[in-house]
């Protein structure tokens, strides 16, 4: 039976072949849209290769501290890490990182505006950056202060042109007023942790303020043993935050640390949650909401052209529902055609998505952008088809079943 | 005529239905670009305040956190000096933070004795500031040194800030006050100026109540200035950082310094602001092309299945032109139907002030128009050859056709 819908729905694809390319085009566009969208978020918030750690670590990057007139909103600082967070028990590996900020690096009379990152040695076991040359930062290069650097490929290109990654070992930079040697070369990354242009060891910092603040700009990453020991850890940091001790205890009276997965992460920062739970749910689903929303457009579109065409098939729904076909057979078969239409469109799209993902990529838009298409990417993709498919099949479907047969075989429904 | 086409489109209204849902939904998505691209050439038309040309700013940030770092007056006057004996540099300010930048410190004010406590965005800045970084005042005079030793701390606001505290009058020697309404004595601080308006996330922000206090080292525990804003001779080149922050470092050692002329922060800025709008127009973009293919086809398919009908009237003498008239004039009915409807739904927003300032009425209005604009061409385009298509058919083929 299947076989025959088949047939049936590439005859009538091939009999009106404009009209079957418009409606391919609107599919394969709107497809495009919500798969780019996914694959960006599924990349954002489940990383692969550099982060690839992901559902190991949570990152601490907020911090809430209260007192009866005051309230500070911000980063921790390295003391926060260095002192509370640091001992932890359920982490394997602690680390604090500061959060990018923008260096002058002078080379040859020009200047190169790069992302810097103050890093200890732990921050190198965590993530897993792909070394092009040379090797990462160590425990030594931190204790001891040595004014190493790492850079990333594409800053290695721009200070060192016209040489291979390997070139730039043992180059010197000068980076806002300090000198530097460089000491390993990785791969661009783009990452919420990983992103940066240049690394060097936290105690190469100019000055040793950061040693003793509480709040500041760094982030604290904490790697468990396994993905199940997550929820442990976020209830010791929470355990952590309620015996951090201010300067002044008056001034401050609770402070709040939270520990987060990518998604919470990002949820909390929309949402600017203060309680354990982020809004991850909520979020997840106003996505969800807002694709469904986004498709109405096109499906709509849909709707109106299958509704013609079926106008066009009248004679022939006429002679099947004469012949005894029931409407429920006949709107599976018709809502069959379209979904497989759709399918078609989601392949071409799921090409398409992965060319524009590449120009997106080339594009610099977003600097160091590499999105992998993976399997869960296809699988949403193919949701969203059949998904689209039984959005705009259903209307024209239930129209063309209600047809009265004996007016359908005269052409004049 | 009219009535004739409002019958015919009656007459099938259930296909015209989901056909004017189709039209409404794009209209909706086209205002909504218009609106933002309206609001966004009406904010870049008002008067930002300052003047970002051969102005740099440098952030100086300690070790490793931001903020934090006092200084004294003896620091902030080696700054000076060090800094005004480069030949490049005209004039050195101080200020919390610089203009494009995104940061922003807001308090509530009011005048002492129960006024209204009105929201401003404030600036702790150094009396050079205003030179530069150009800005021009409206009423009363800058604060300056003749304000050393003043009991209440010298302010420039600007003028909807002004109009706020002292409705009626001028500000110029007013005092008002950003403490606590119970503190029992509360800081004080005087007007000295108004300027017109002063807008430190540039162009493109939207216009806010603003406050500049005097930075005066010595005095007052100023929260952290810790940028230092430079007027540049004009051509000064991007390669002058290296010796600037060498001089920098000769001054403090400790800090790291963060160079950006304003030119490159502005452009920065308005990158980030029109990311999401340029997104927004893209998907906007295809969306529309969606549509124009969906309503050329539909079009396509109802002169088809009308033939019969187009027949009958070139057949009792209606001219092609006629014909051409009415399946055009048909479809522009019924997107204006759909807009209508549409525009009854969003005339709720300015109406309820859904969004506030940023749906004002002259953006609803420009918006209105480019959409209607947008969707009348659209259709128009979209039926033109369904319509030249039905105006050609002879009478005699159509009444044949089957």
């Amino acid at each position: 039976m299947l076989r025959n819908y088949l047939m049936t729905a590439w005859n009538v694809f091939m009999r009106r072949k404009l009209f079957t390319a418009i409606n391919l085009l609107c599919i394969v566009l709107t497809l495009v849209v919500l798969m780019v969208v996914t694959a960006l978020l599924e990349t954002a918030f489940f990383p692969r290769g550099v982060e690839g750690k992901s559902d190991r670590f949570l990152q601490v990057m907020m911090l809430d501290a209260r007192g009866p007139h005051t309230r500070i909103n911000s980063s921790p600082g390295f003391k926060m890490i260095d002192k509370y967070l640091k001992p932890m028990k359920s982490a394997e590996l602690v680390s604090a990182v500061s959060r990018p900020r923008t260096v002058s690096v002078y080379k040859d009379g020009q200047v190169h505006a790069l992302q810097l990152r103050y890093t200890d040695a732990e921050y190198w076991q965590i993530l897993d950056f792909r070394v092009l040359a040379g090797r990462t930062l160590n425990a030594d290069d931190v204790a001891a202060g040595r004014m190493v650097a790492v850079l990333n490929a594409s800053s290695a290109r721009q200070l060192f042109p016209a040489a291979a990654a390997a070139a730039a070992l043992g180059q010197k930079i000068s980076v806002g007023g300090q000198t530097f040697a460089i000491v390993g070369v990785v791969e661009d990354a783009m990452h919420i942790n990983a992103f940066a242009d240049i690394w060097t060891p936290i105690t190469t910092s100019p000055s040793s303020d950061y040693q003793q603040q509480l709040t500041g700009d760094f982030a604290a990453l904490l790697l468990a043993k396994d993905a199940a020991d997550l929820p442990q850890l976020r209830d010791e940091v929470n355990a952590i935050a309620r015996t951090v001790q201010f300067d002044d205890p008056k001034k401050i009276t609770t402070v709040q640390l939270w520990a987060d997965s990518k998604l919470d992460l990002f949820a909390r920062n929309i949402t600017s949650s203060r309680s354990a739970d982020s809004g991850a749910a909520t979020l997840l689903a106003v996505i969800a909401a807002a694709m469904l929303l986004f498709m109405l457009l096109p499906a709509l579109n849909l709707v109106n052209l299958n509704t013609g065409r079926i106008m066009e098939r009248r004679s022939e729904i006429g002679v099947r529902k004469a012949f005894g076909a029931t409407s429920a057979q006949l709107v599976w078969q018709l809502i069959v055609e379209n979904m497989l239409l759709c399918v078609a469109g989601g392949a071409i799209g799921l090409c398409a998505a992965r060319v524009v993902l590449w120009w997106l990529e080339g594009s610099g838009l977003i600097p160091y952008l590499k999105v992998d298409m993976n399997l869960a990417v296809f699988g949403y993709g193919l949701l969203l088809s059949l998904l689209f498919g039984l959005m705009s099949g259903a209307i024209p479907a239930w129209k063309m079943s209600r047809l009265d047969p004996a007016h359908a075989l005269k052409g004049n429904a | 005529m009219f009535r004739h086409m409002m019958k015919l489109i009656w007459k099938r209204k259930s296909r015209n239905l989901m056909l004017s849902l189709e039209i409404l939904i794009a209209f909706v998505i086209v205002f909504a670009v218009a609106a933002a691209c309206a609001r966004y050439s009406q904010l870049y038309r008002l008067p930002v305040g300052f003047a970002y040309q051969d102005v740099w700013s440098v952030s100086m940030g300690g070790g490793g956190g931001v903020g934090g770092i006092k200084q004294d007056a003896a620091t902030y006057d080696r700054f000076k000096r060090s800094l005004e004996a480069m030949p490049q540099i005209e004039r050195v300010a101080f200020s919390t933070f610089s203009p494009y930048r995104r940061q922003i410190m807001r308090t509530e004010f009011a005048v002492p004795g129960g006024g209204p406590r009105i929201e401003a965005d404030m600036l702790d800045a150094s009396d050079d500031y205003f030179q530069v970084t150009g800005m021009r005042l409206q009423e009363g005079r800058w604060y300056s040194s003749v304000d050393d030793g003043a009991a209440a701390i010298p302010v420039v606001i600007n003028r909807s800030l002004a109009e706020r505290l002292f409705p009626g009058q001028s500000a110029v020697g007013k005092q008002f006050s950003d403490s606590e309404p119970d503190d029992k004595s509360p800081r004080m601080l005087k007007v000295t100026g108004v300027i017109e308006a002063f807008r430190s996330h540039g162009e493109l922000m939207k216009p806010v109540n603003f406050i500049f206090m005097r930075f005066a080292p010595p005095g007052a525990a100023a929260p952290d200035v810790n940028t230092i804003m430079l007027k540049v001779r004009p051509g000064t080149e991007r390669t002058f950082e290296e010796a600037l922050v060498r001089q920098l470092k000769l001054v403090r050692n400790d800090l790291s310094y963060e160079v950006a002329p304003l030119t490159e922060l502005r452009a920065l800025q308005f990158k980030e602001e029109l990311a999401p709008l340029i997104i927004m127009a893209v998907i906007a973009a295809f969306m529309l092309a969606m549509v124009a293919f969906g309503l050329f086809g539909v079009l396509w398919q109802n002169t088809t299945q009308r033939i019969p009908e187009i027949g009958l009237r070139r057949a009792i003498g209606a001219s092609s032109a006629q014909i051409y008239a009415q399946i055009i004039g048909e479809q522009l009915l019924l997107s204006s139907v759909a807009m209508a409807v549409a525009l009854l739904l969003l005339v709720q927003l300015p109406l309820t002030g859904a969004l506030g300032a940023s749906l004002n009425w002259p953006v609803f209005f420009t918006a209105a128009a480019l959409s209607m604009a947008v969707i009348y061409l659209l259709s128009l385009l979209c039926s033109l050859y369904p319509g030249w298509r039905a105006s050609r058919l002879s009478p005699t083929e159509a009444l044949h056709y089957e």
